[in-house]
């Protein structure tokens, strides 16, 4: 037996090594204070947000920063497991979708007491504040207002001689754009328009200007079967008259990252997006973009569009520096500075101070993002309750079958009550 | 130290095996360091609703009865891995045999060849050649030009439903290395006496296949096959990275793992992925025994 027991032992001695090594890892003590910092993006955000946190150290010494930056798409699990794991970062840039639920679980802190005592908003925008309230307490604050827009390509356009189209600009219109572009379009394999009939924000703001919400204040579906079937109906009916890009390509836009979108692979001279995205499309795209508004549902119609919170940042509950972090997102959010680094990247700055302090020293892309924004007039409607948790999992849904329909699989009579019939399971599941 | 008097059964199992305990000693630490405390959460999970952010409600066998009861997107994928297991793993190893009789008749170079044909297995699911393919095969891609060439044009291989399943088959199939490598020590081992015997009987080269090289060959095709099924039902990467973790066209890619991945990191339903993983786990087991069971009547373990 002696051997069986040594070699027990030998496994616990083991593991007790290395749990002393994991142990040893950790920083060592120093009096200085370590904010830990996550956001979702690209790297020209990560430089923009790094160039502040290194102007904020430099005006606040003893103050570092450890930032962490991912996709959209993996910031959410990597977020919520540091949360479950009692390890969530000090600032985390929160999003419009998931505010509630962090809220509600306790995961991120109130900023109420902090407001006028190191954290200024006498000149933020009112209707971001309100953006940023759950249940009438404060837990993000709006790091710039944005909007839902098209990225437009306008070297395409002028090459063929067409206008771009203007804010009057509906869906009824597009099939005699559409003509015009055959015939004038120089750009091999290019199409008039991007397929977004699985676009949800496509979806929502068409819904808006009919009058309707997608989702009501309290979760539920704020469209009806037929609603969808005339949405499917409509892209059908583009499909049908050339107006579009082929299903094929249009399935090479999995996930909306904007590498895959239709404008940067050159398949159509336009992508459907958000106002603050202008400058990461510019990136990555050698021709002059600009931007437009979603077309109206029908001429006239208006309302479809927000001055949506583009993303928040909030602090985690178990910080143990919460004031520390409140200090950091005034400097954020007010500094001249900070706010001549990050531009209008992440939306347009909401405190008037930072936003008329910048505004000089736009460059052109940055101006047009600017002046969109400011400039919705008629299209602009009432900020909608934020959407429910199960939203992204509708939306996923919604994807699917626009695509069921767009490869003739499914009928858009039949894919309207098929996905109000999901929709509604998805949401009760959730709810329930 | 009365262990030579009266051994005990888990002495004499020691000192019997002691060797190999030795070498399985990194697999221990790693089970029961790593994988087993999860795995043991993970079966709790799967009895509870489970969404990272608060503590987990138990809800007995519900998440079961759901996946078996009223789940489409559990069949749907499940059928697209079944598919996927299917085709790619009688064809990979077809392939893989294949080249290795062709490696296998003492041609010159023969370790470069075998490096070569290796490669894509060392690279293995890995994203990169996940990315490199979905560059391959997209509608404009390196794979439609060459086809351009013979004056045909070639659909968009990934984005397209009718497609996008085939082409995952085509890039598990690429990677025959390891099975290919396991298959040439396989054919070493049979004796060149009993074909120089059949050839002076008179036997074709293809009768001399059927009937020395795959019988003789059947331990091994036993275990290339057990280990690139167990392979294929796990396979996640290459449709991850080529849908985009959407699964998509039309749910075409919906690989179980990767359905399981999104119940758990996008939807954030951990206990209801949990309960999936376990009904995988039980799906794998059962097929491995049952190949286990009948491999009595076509394997034959020459002694």
């Amino acid at each position: 037996m002696s051997i069986s027991i040594d070699r027990r032992q030998f496994l616990m001695g083991s593991t007790a090594l290395l749990a002393a090594a994991a142990a040893g890892v950790g920083p060592a003590m120093s009096q200085e204070t370590r904010m830990r910092l996550i956001f979702w993006g690209g790297q020209a955000r990560a430089d923009r947000t790094y160039g502040v946190t290194d102007l904020y150290t430099k005006a606040n010494p003893g103050t570092t920063f450890d930032g962490e930056f991912l996709a959209f798409a993996d910031y959410w699990p990597k977020l919520a497991t540091q949360t479950a794991g009692g390890n969530s970062p000090d600032v985390i840039q929160m999003d419009y979708r998931y505010i509630v639920e962090y809220a509600n679980r306790g995961a991120i802190a109130p900023l109420d007491e902090f407001v006028g005592n190191g954290l200024n908003l006498d000149d933020f925008d009112k209707d971001q504040l309100d953006g940023g309230k759950v249940g009438g307490k404060l837990y993000g604050i709006s790091l710039g207002a944005n909007s839902v827009a098209i990225v437009v390509n306008q070297t395409a356009f002028e090459e063929a001689g067409i206008e771009i189209p203007n804010r009057d600009f509906s869906y009824a219109d597009l099939p005699a754009l559409a003509e015009q572009w055959k015939s004038k379009n120089k750009r091999a394999g290019m199409a008039l328009w991007s397929d977004y009939s699985g676009g949800e924000p496509g979806l929502d703001n068409w819904l808006r200007q009919r009058g309707k919400p997608l989702y009501t204040a309290d979760g539920k579906a704020g469209f009806t079967a037929d609603d969808i079937t005339e949405w499917f109906q409509m892209w059908a009916d583009l499909r049908a008259a050339g107006c579009l890009v082929s299903p094929d390509d249009q399935a090479l836009d999995a996930t909306d990252a904007i590498e895959n979108t239709m404008i940067t692979l050159g398949k159509a001279p336009m992508t459907y997006a958000n106002s603050n995205q202008l400058i990461a499309f510019q990136a990555v795209n050698q021709d002059t973009l600009t931007m437009i508004n979603y077309p109206r549902a029908k001429p006239g119609s208006g309302g479809g569009h927000y001055r949506k919170p583009s993303m928040f940042f909030s602090l985690g509950a178990g910080s143990k520096q919460l004031p520390e972090g409140a200090k950091f997102i005034d400097f954020f959010i007010r500094d001249p500075e900070a706010g001549k680094i990050l531009g209008v990247e992440r939306g347009i700055p909401c405190s008037k101070a930072q936003r008329e302090a910048i505004a000089p020293t736009l460059d052109p892309q940055s101006q047009i993002a600017l002046d969109y924004v400011s400039n919705l007039g008629d299209l602009l409607g009432p900020l909608p309750p934020s959407p429910p948790a199960a939203a992204g999992e509708v939306g996923v849904a919604f994807k699917t079958k626009s695509q069921e329909v767009a490869f003739g699989q499914q009928s858009p009579q039949d894919a309207g009550p098929a996905f109000f019939q999901q929709a509604t399971e998805i949401l009760a599941r959730a709810a329930g | 130290m009365g262990r030579a008097v009266s051994p005990s059964f888990w002495s004499q199992l020691w000192s019997r095996n002691a060797g190999g305990y030795l070498f399985l000693l990194p697999w221990f630490l790693g089970f029961f360091g790593l994988t087993l405390g999860p795995m043991i959460s993970s079966l709790y999970l799967s009895f509870t609703n489970f969404d990272l952010l608060t503590a987990p409600d138990w809800v007995g066998p519900a998440n079961y009865v759901r996946i078996f009861t009223s789940d489409p997107k559990f069949s749907a994928s499940m059928r697209v891995t079944l598919f996927f297991v299917v085709f790619s793993v009688p064809l990979k190893l077809a392939f893989a045999l294949g080249v290795a009789l062709l490696l296998n008749r003492g041609m010159k170079g023969l370790p470069l060849y075998r490096a070569v044909f290796y490669l894509p297995s060392l690279l293995g699911a890995s994203v990169a050649i996940a990315v490199l393919w979905r560059q391959l095969f997209a509608g404009d891609g390196v794979v439609n030009d060459a086809l351009a060439i013979f004056g045909i044009k070639g659909p968009a291989w990934i984005s397209n439903p009718n497609y996008s399943l085939w082409t995952l088959v085509v890039l598990s199939i690429w990677q025959f290395g390891s099975p290919m490598i396991i298959f040439l020590a396989g054919l070493r081992q049979i004796p060149v006496d009993m074909y120089e015997a059949a050839s002076l009987d008179g036997a074709s080269k293809w009768r001399q296949f059927w009937k020395i090289t795959l019988p003789l060959l059947t331990p091994v095709v036993f275990f290339n096959f057990i280990i690139q099924t167990i392979e294929a039902f796990k396979s996640f990467t290459p449709a991850f990275i080529i849908s985009g973790g959407t699964g998509n066209p039309i749910n075409s890619t919906l690989f179980y793992t990767l359905y399981l991945y999104q119940e758990a990191f996008s939807f954030f339903r951990m206990g209801y992925a949990s309960a999936l993983a376990w009904i995988l786990l039980a799906i794998v087991g059962f097929f491995t025994a049952f190949s286990f069971l009948t491999s009595k009547y076509w394997v034959h373990y020459d002694d």
